[in-house]
Order: structure tokens, then C-alpha cells, then sequence
């Protein structure tokens, strides 16, 4: 009691700003004392955590694979399905579980086709996992949206289509590319119609995704890609393009040369590629007189396209332009060259000076 | 009875597969990466390999790649691998695989596959 | 002087330091909140993403991996088995032999079936020439492979010439004997892919200490907390500085440096500015202040982003000596840079670059050290003119304490909810027993190096990149 006393005699004939730290060095330690406590339990916690999750994660497993070869010859669900149906049925009430047990099922489903898969997503049904995937899409959480259209995307749920097509629009990025994803997924092609009236702009992540969600099928009734290479929206054109480029749309060449004249130089650069991959000789002469404006990223692509296709009527363009600045150009150059017109090549490979061309010839020679 | 070794680092497909090939009267010893499957590979001298391609530590590639050329074994291998990987496949085949499954893939079809290539 | 003006002059230099001190506790604070909601952001926008979409599209970017290696013979076979072993499809490695004078390009040869090729290379940036040559695998399996020789030239010319020889549109720059996991190479391109109004030009990492980590023909297999205190107490200084630090500076788009150890650069736009500037030590930092200064002044809307997810794990300094040295060549590659680059400093024209991340690194970053020394000296004059308030001093000094000590309770504490890779029992408490500690057992070292870097930058031009010596990963830990 008696330093009690003292120290708050002490305290309060202390000047303001040591009064202040004092206060803050309590509030410090009580803050230290209190993290360093709460920091054991989360410890403790995460680690219990795992190890049910492990644990868990194996009894679900094999709960599924015998579910999966439990089944009898006609499509039916056998008795011994039933059970281990009415076992996970209890389980899933536990957030925790019922993330395990997706997980398992993901798992496989991504890597599995045929009668098994159906067997998975007949499970995923009857367990009644789909009621709750449904129910994430309500929530105001948009990482729980994105995650239920993610699994109803990866059991194929197809009735909630109407649903899922709002979230098209959805404020946030993650929502709209799961969104996108399920559509491309259960409906492939079809699923792309969103792409018509796309106002917001479609990453590179997302059209990555799309386009290996598409490679998955085998079925390649593309549909007509014309109105995406006239959208106003530059992200969809450059989508189309690559879709262009990867279904052979040869029917599309004519858009293409179009959008040589694009207002975006990206664009113009990969319609330049997508006519290379075709060895499209239309184009040729547009963009020969279009040369000296056009940027140098487009230079080198028509040089990509004319080592496609170029033919004795380009052989004057392409000695213009051995002597290019930019190296790839004069690489390109000299490479046409030498497969077209081999004398021309030794001729010119002669009075070349520039050290770069002599190392350039160099290397072609020997390769 | 016949060995597989299978190399696969997606646990619950290994299970799965595992469960179907010993039912069909296969013993199956699973690896988790390229690695394993290797030791798995110099212990056992299976019948038959089944690898992923993309695995931890070392790719199915340098899997078959190592059976072929370092261990001169001559025993099938099928290699799966998630699709549009033109590239690998060429590869895979070029290091000697004998036959590819592109993932998603149907169990009962590679079991199909294995079992034609075990009666040869 | 009469002692009313000495008072005065005392009185400002106190509140000078006053001031100075509550700034930094402020913005740590401020820095801290904004780098917690970042990585409760990224947690939350990549835990359902799909990973192995983008590993196997053939519409993915090409990305270049250049690892420059100089004298690595002890663990370069196993450092590039781990860089080929990304689950990336297009992707290629190139290591670049920068005049090594031990046998790392013959062990290289005889593991890899490597042989010579007629290489054709654009010289866009100047460097050393070629020695050996370029070499390439005759095995399929290793077709991703690139060795290539030059005559030794540093790690900044070095990287030049794989910025030279790559084909690829993005490079990824990285120290040898980083492990990089499965997947970096994804994680780390997300950010380049995912923007749309902006281009973001370079992407930076964690780097995550392997000391007495398992790690087995280059792959991690177990994370150990080291045994000795001064790797415990960097791994503490790491996770401050990147979870806490770091990811705000990402979110303000304030960025000034990506640690050389891991970072991926838009290549054109690498060699555009040309390159990594070979007469610094402090290149890492260097070419990003560079990048972001052109992108400024040509008006582009631009970003660099940050990765707070494990990818990169690599050997830190496990003795004071080599510590030191590491340190010292920080502080010289700060000065360095920041003196190269001072025309942007409080320049409005630079905007955020200017006025907030330059200030913020000169004054609380290259500054810090010696205002803290002169500080401290200020303190040892008054101790022996017996001039001190004790009590004021205890107070300041204890409150100073517990401050870092809360700071790096609160840097562990974000590591636990978020990647919580020190999961064994008694780590947790190795680690609070090390954030007591740190202060007297980290804190003084940093200080004397960061001292020494100074003075080496103004009288000692001779020092260079001082050599790390390789313990070797593949040794199990304890």
C-alpha cells in the first residue's frame, strides 16, 4: 500500500510529456502481454487445425473412393452408397468439414472425366453440398460469391445459369471472371455471349483462363467471332484475335485486315501476328506502303509475316531494309533473303560492312 | 503379380487409381514426386509406369528420360498431364513414353490402357 | 554564447529528435495498418484462384529466369535442377557464368549433357564478352536450359547479358542459389497480367531465410527455425520489413526497391532504360527508381506490385562478419541510388515517387543511422558533463523498447494468420525470446555496418560486392 501510495505521489508531480510516456509504456506492455498470450492460443490453434485437417482429409477420401466404386451396373445408387450418402449428410453441418470435404472432391473432379465424375457430381448432390454452394451466392461477401460459382462451376451445376449471368457485372473482379469461367464451362462456347455487350475490360489473366477453360472440350463449333473483332471494347478484340488464332478462323481474314487499321497499336501488332500465322499474302501490300508510319513494334511483326510468306515481288521491300536499325528487322531481312533468293544473299552478304550484319550472316550460315 | 509404380503428387487421384488397379489384381506402390518414383522405380522393376508429368522435385520427363536412357528398361510408361500440352506429349514420346492421357482423364479408360499394355 | 541561446539550441536539437522519432512511429504505424489490409486483400483475391490454369496454357507469357552465378561450383547443380523444376510451361533458365574462376560451368557441362551453340545474340546492352560461349542441353528434358559464359564483368553486367540473350517478354532476375517454389513463377506474373488500365512494370517478392531449412536437390522439403540468434533475429528484421513494410508501400504504389534476390521486370522496358547500371552495388534498387522515373516522365500510368506469398527462400548471413558486410553494401547501393536519382526528390513532377517514397528513403532510411548516432553521441556528451535527466531518459528509452518489441510482435503476428510457415512447438516462443533480444543482439550490428557504409562511401572508393561465403544447402539442419 505504501508504495502505492508513493509512486502515484511520484506520478502526478511528474512533468506532462513524462506523464504521457509512462502511460504509453503501460499501454505498450499490457498491448506485448496480451499479443504474446493471444499468440500462443493462435498457435496452438493452427496446429490442432491441421492435424484435424489431415485427418479429416483422409477419411474423406476414402469415404468418396468407396462411395465411387460402391456402385452397381446400372446407374443406380446402391445400398452401401446410401450409407456413406447419409454419413457425409450429417458431416457437412461443420463449416470446417465441409470444406474438407469439397476439397477432396475438387480435387479429383479437375482431373477426372467420364462415369466417375458423374458419379462425383451425383454425390455432390445427393449429400446436399449443392444447398449449400447455392446458398454462398447470396452472401454479401464477395469472396464467398466467387467461391460458390466456383463450385457450382466445378459440379456442373447448369439450372442456376440465370443466376450467375448477373454476376457478369459484379463490382468485383474475382466475381466476374468466376463468373465468366462457369458460363465458359458448362456451356463452352455458347457460355461466350456475355463477350457481346462486354463493356468492362477483360484481362490477360482472365482471357487465359477462358481460353484454357475452351481447350478442354473437343467439340469446336466456334462460334462466328466477327463481332468481337468490331467490338468497341478493346480487351474483348484482342480476345477474339487469340481465339482467331487458336480455331484456325481463316473465314475471319478479311475483319482482320481491318484492324490493321485499328486504333490501338496492340491490336494492330497482333492482327499483324494472327495474318502471319495464316501466311496471308492480302495484307502484304497495305502494310509495305504503311511502313515508314507505322510504330516498331509493328515493323517487326510484319518482318514475322513476311518470313511466312514472302515471295519474289517483296524482294526489293526486303533489300531496303537490310540495313535496318533494329536488329530483329535486319535479322528477319536477311533471313527472307537467304531462303528466297540464295545468290542475292551471297551477293549482298559481300559488300556488307556492318559489324552486326557480318555476325548476323555468321550465324545463318551456320545454322 | 504385376507391379505399377505410379507417380502423381494429386494424393486423392492416386488413391483412387490405386484402388481401381488393385482391384483389377495389380499391386500399385504410389510416389509423390519424381523422385520417389525413381527409388520406387530402382527397387521394385515394376511392370508398368504411370507418371504425371508436372511433379515436385523431378518432371515425369526426366522420369522417363532416366528409365530409358540410365536404366535401359524397356517396360511401358503412360504419362498424363493436364491438356494442351502439345509440346510435352511430343516430348514425352520422343523420350520413349508409349502412350499419353490427357487430364481430366476417365479412370476406367486408363485402366483400360494399362491392362492392353501389360498383356503384350 | 550566453546560456539562454545554448538552452534554445538544446532545446531545438531535443525537439528536433522528438519530432524525428514520433514521424517514424507514426508512419510505421500507418504502414503497418495499410500493409495488413493489403495482405488480408491478397489472401482473400487468391484463395480460390486456380494456379495450374496459367502453368499450362501455351497463351501464357514467356518469361526468362536469369541467374547469374559467380564461383557457385558447391551448390550449382542443385540450384538449377531447382530453377527447371518450376511448374511453368513457358518459361526458359538462363545462368549466366560470370567468369567464375572454379569449375561451375564444367559441373554444369557433365549434369546437364550441355554443349556448345551458335548463338545469336542482340546486343541492346553493353557488357563483357563471351568466354566460353553459350551453352544448351542435347537432352529434351533439360531443354529449358541456357548456360552461358562471359568474361567477369559483376552482377549487374551479368544480368545485362541475359537481358541480351533472352527471347522472352518478361525476364525474372534472381540470385543462383535462391529456391524458388513450384509455383513462383505464376504467383509473380498474375500482377502483370491481371491490370488493365495500368502497365505494371516489375513485380517483387518475400524473400524467406532457408537457414537450417530442409532442402534436398533443391527442392524445400521442412521450415526450421535456425538455431542462432542473429538468423532468428533477421528472419524477425524480414518479416517487419516485407509483411509490414513493404506491401503498404506496394498498395501506395510507392515502391522503391525489389530485392535483387527475386524480381520480375517487363524486359522491353528493362532494356529501354538500358539495363542495370554496372557501377552501383545497389543495382536491385537502382533499376527500379530508374523504371518508375521514365514511366513518369513519359506520363504512363504504371504500377509495381508485390508478392507477399513464400516463393523465394535463400541463405541469410549466420555470422556477424559476413552480416556486417552485407549490410554495408546496402547502405553504400542507398546512398548510391538516391544520390543518382536526386533530381526527383521533392520534385513535384515525380509525384508520389518524388515527393513521398524519395523523402521517406532519404530521410528515414539513409538518414536514420546517423541521426540515431549523433544521438547517441549527443547522449554520451551529456552522460559525462553529467547533464542527463535520468528519469526523462529511462522513460524515452524503455518506451522506444517496447514500441520495436510490439512492432515485431504484431510482424509475427501477421506471419501467423497469414502464411504461418514456423508451425513446430517452441519456435513461437524461440521467436518472442528473439524480439526481446533483437534490439542488443541485431539492432547495434546494423548500425555499426550501416556507419561503416557511409564512411566507405565517402573515403574508401575501393570496396566492392564482398563475397558471400556458401555454406552449402543441401547440409540437413539439426
Amino acid at each position: 500500500m505504501i508504495d502505492f501510495q508513493n509512486f502515484t505521489e511520484y506520478f502526478k508531480q511528474l512533468p506532462i510529456i513524462l506523464k504521457i510516456i509512462w502511460v504509453l509504456i503501460f499501454l505498450l506492455s499490457i498491448s506485448i502481454l496480451g499479443l504474446i498470450l493471444y499468440l500462443k492460443k493462435l498457435r496452438i490453434n493452427l496446429r490442432a487445425n491441421e492435424k484435424k485437417f489431415v485427418k479429416f482429409q483422409k477419411i474423406y477420401e476414402e469415404i468418396l473412393i468407396n462411395y465411387l466404386y460402391a456402385g452397381d451396373e446400372e446407374n443406380k445408387i446402391s445400398t452401401e452408397q446410401e450409407k456413406l450418402i447419409n454419413k457425409i449428410k450429417r458431416e457437412i453441418k461443420s463449416k470446417f468439414k465441409r470444406n474438407i470435404i469439397i476439397s477432396v472432391m475438387s480435387k479429383l473432379i479437375d482431373d477426372i472425366s467420364g462415369e466417375m465424375a458423374d458419379s462425383i457430381i451425383l454425390f455432390y448432390f445427393e449429400t446436399g453440398l449443392i444447398n449449400h454452394s447455392l446458398k454462398k451466392l447470396k452472401s454479401n461477401k464477395w469472396n464467398i460469391v466467387a467461391s460458390g460459382i466456383k463450385e457450382l462451376a466445378q459440379f456442373k451445376v447448369t439450372d442456376v445459369n440465370d443466376e450467375i449471368i448477373k454476376h457478369i457485372k459484379h463490382p468485383n473482379r474475382e466475381v466476374r471472371n468466376e463468373a465468366q469461367l462457369y458460363l465458359v464451362g458448362l456451356f463452352h462456347f455458347k457460355g461466350l455471349e456475355f463477350l457481346d455487350n462486354f463493356k468492362t475490360p477483360l484481362s490477360e489473366w482472365d482471357q487465359i483462363q477462358l481460353l484454357e477453360t475452351l481447350q478442354n472440350f473437343d467439340n469446336q463449333e466456334i462460334p462466328n467471332i466477327s463481332p468481337w473483332l468490331k467490338s468497341e471494347n478493346h480487351s474483348v478484340v484482342k480476345f477474339a484475335l487469340k481465339l482467331a488464332r487458336i480455331y484456325n478462323q481463316f473465314d475471319v481474314i478479311d475483319t482482320l485486315l481491318e484492324l490493321l487499321k485499328h486504333e490501338n497499336q496492340e491490336i494492330r501488332v497482333q492482327a499483324i501476328n494472327v495474318l502471319g500465322y495464316f501466311q496471308d499474302t492480302n495484307s502484304k501490300d497495305f502494310l509495305k506502303n504503311n511502313f515508314v508510319n507505322a510504330s516498331e513494334e509493328e515493323q517487326i511483326a510484319f518482318f514475322k509475316l513476311l518470313e511466312n510468306s514472302a515471295d519474289s515481288n517483296d524482294e526489293t521491300f526486303i533489300l531496303e531494309h537490310i540495313k535496318s536499325d533494329v536488329f530483329e528487322i535486319k535479322l528477319a531481312a536477311f533471313k527472307i533473303l537467304k531462303i528466297n533468293n540464295f545468290e542475292k544473299f551471297q551477293e549482298v552478304k559481300l559488300i556488307m560492312e556492318d559489324e552486326q550484319c557480318i555476325e548476323i550472316v555468321k550465324f545463318l550460315e551456320n545454322n | 503379380m504385376k507391379k505399377i509404380v505410379l507417380a502423381e503428387d494429386n494424393s486423392t487421384l492416386s488413391l483412387l487409381l490405386k484402388f481401381r488397379l488393385e482391384k483389377d489384381g495389380y499391386q500399385v506402390l504410389i510416389a509423390e514426386d519424381g523422385k520417389k518414383a525413381i527409388e520406387l522405380i530402382e527397387e521394385h522393376d515394376p511392370h508398368l509406369i504411370l507418371s504425371d508429368i508436372m511433379m515436385p522435385y523431378i518432371s515425369g520427363l526426366e522420369v522417363i528420360s532416366h528409365v530409358r536412357n540410365k536404366l535401359k528398361k524397356q517396360m511401358p510408361i503412360i504419362v498424363f498431364s493436364a491438356a494442351g500440352q502439345e509440346e510435352m506429349v511430343l516430348k514425352a514420346f520422343n523420350l520413349g513414353a508409349n502412350d499419353f492421357m490427357g487430364k481430366p482423364f476417365s479412370p476406367n479408360e486408363l485402366v483400360i490402357r494399362v491392362k492392353r499394355l501389360l498383356s503384350i | 554564447m550566453d546560456s539562454n541561446t545554448v538552452k534554445i539550441i538544446l532545446l531545438s536539437i531535443h525537439y528536433l529528435f522528438f519530432i524525428y522519432a514520433s514521424s517514424v512511429l507514426i508512419s510505421y504505424i500507418l504502414l503497418a495498418f495499410i500493409s495488413a489490409r493489403e495482405s488480408i486483400e491478397y489472401m482473400k483475391r487468391n484463395s480460390f484462384v486456380n494456379y495450374s490454369e496459367i502453368l499450362s496454357s501455351t497463351v501464357s507469357p514467356s518469361i526468362s529466369i536469369i541467374a547469374p552465378a559467380y564461383n557457385e561450383s558447391l551448390n550449382i547443380i542443385e540450384n538449377v535442377r531447382s530453377l527447371l523444376s518450376s511448374h511453368y510451361v513457358n518459361y526458359d533458365v538462363i545462368i549466366v557464368n560470370d567468369g567464375s574462376k572454379d569449375d561451375s560451368l564444367e559441373k554444369l557441362i557433365e549434369a546437364y549433357d550441355l554443349v556448345e551453340v551458335n548463338y545469336l545474340i542482340n546486343k541492346h546492352l553493353s557488357t563483357k564478352p563471351l568466354r566460353k560461349g553459350v551453352f544448351k542441353s542435347t537432352n529434351p528434358a533439360f531443354e529449358k536450359l541456357l548456360v552461358v559464359d562471359k568474361e567477369n564483368g559483376g552482377k549487374a553486367d551479368a544480368l545485362n547479358c541475359g537481358l541480351n540473350i533472352s527471347q522472352s517478354e518478361y525476364v525474372a532476375c534472381i540470385d543462383v542459389d535462391c529456391l524458388l517454389l513450384e509455383d513462383s513463377l505464376q504467383k509473380m506474373i498474375k500482377p502483370f497480367l491481371e491490370a488493365t488500365d495500368e502497365k505494371v512494370i516489375a513485380s517483387g517478392g518475400v524473400i524467406r531465410i532457408a537457414n537450417s531449412c530442409v532442402i534436398r536437390q533443391g527442392k524445400l522439403i521442412d521450415v526450421n527455425l535456425p538455431s542462432k540468434m542473429i538468423e532468428i533475429a533477421q528472419i524477425l528484421e524480414y518479416l517487419r520489413s516485407f509483411l509490414l513494410g513493404r506491401m503498404a508501400w506496394s498498395r501506395l504504389n510507392g515502391l522503391l526497391v525489389i530485392s535483387g534476390a527475386f524480381g520480375i521486370f517487363d524486359k522491353k522496358l528493362a532494356i529501354t532504360i538500358g539495363g542495370y547500371d554496372t557501377k552501383t552495388v545497389g543495382e536491385d534498387m537502382e533499376i527500379i527508381v530508374r523504371m518508375r522515373r521514365y514511366m513518369e516522365e513519359k506520363k504512363v500510368k504504371y504500377r509495381v506490385a508485390y508478392i507477399p506469398d513464400p516463393l523465394c527462400w535463400t541463405e541469410a548471413p549466420d555470422n556477424y562478419k559476413i552480416l556486417i558486410s552485407q549490410r554495408n553494401r546496402w547502405t553504400r547501393g542507398t546512398i548510391e541510388t538516391l544520390k543518382m536519382h536526386r533530381k526527383i526528390g521533392f520534385n513535384p513532377k515525380y509525384k508520389l515517387l518524388g515527393m513521398l517514397s524519395y523523402p521517406y528513403w532519404f530521410f528515414y532510411e539513409r538518414l536514420a543511422p546517423i541521426i540515431e548516432v549523433i544521438g547517441i553521441l549527443y547522449f554520451l556528451i551529456l552522460v559525462a558533463l553529467k547533464n542527463v535527466r535520468w528519469d526523462y531518459a529511462f522513460a524515452f528509452f524503455l518506451a522506444s523498447y517496447l514500441f520495436t518489441v510490439l512492432f515485431t510482435i504484431i510482424a509475427i503476428f501477421s506471419e501467423e494468420l497469414t502464411y504461418h510457415q514456423y508451425k513446430k512447438s517452441k519456435t513461437g516462443f524461440k521467436l518472442l525470446l528473439v524480439t526481446f533480444l533483437e534490439p542488443f543482439v541485431l539492432h547495434p550490428f546494423i548500425l555499426y555496418a550501416a556507419i561503416k557504409g557511409n564512411i566507405d562511401y565517402y573515403f574508401n572508393k575501393k570496396k566492392k560486392w564482398g563475397e558471400m561465403v556458401r555454406k552449402g544447402m543441401s547440409q540437413p539442419s539439426n
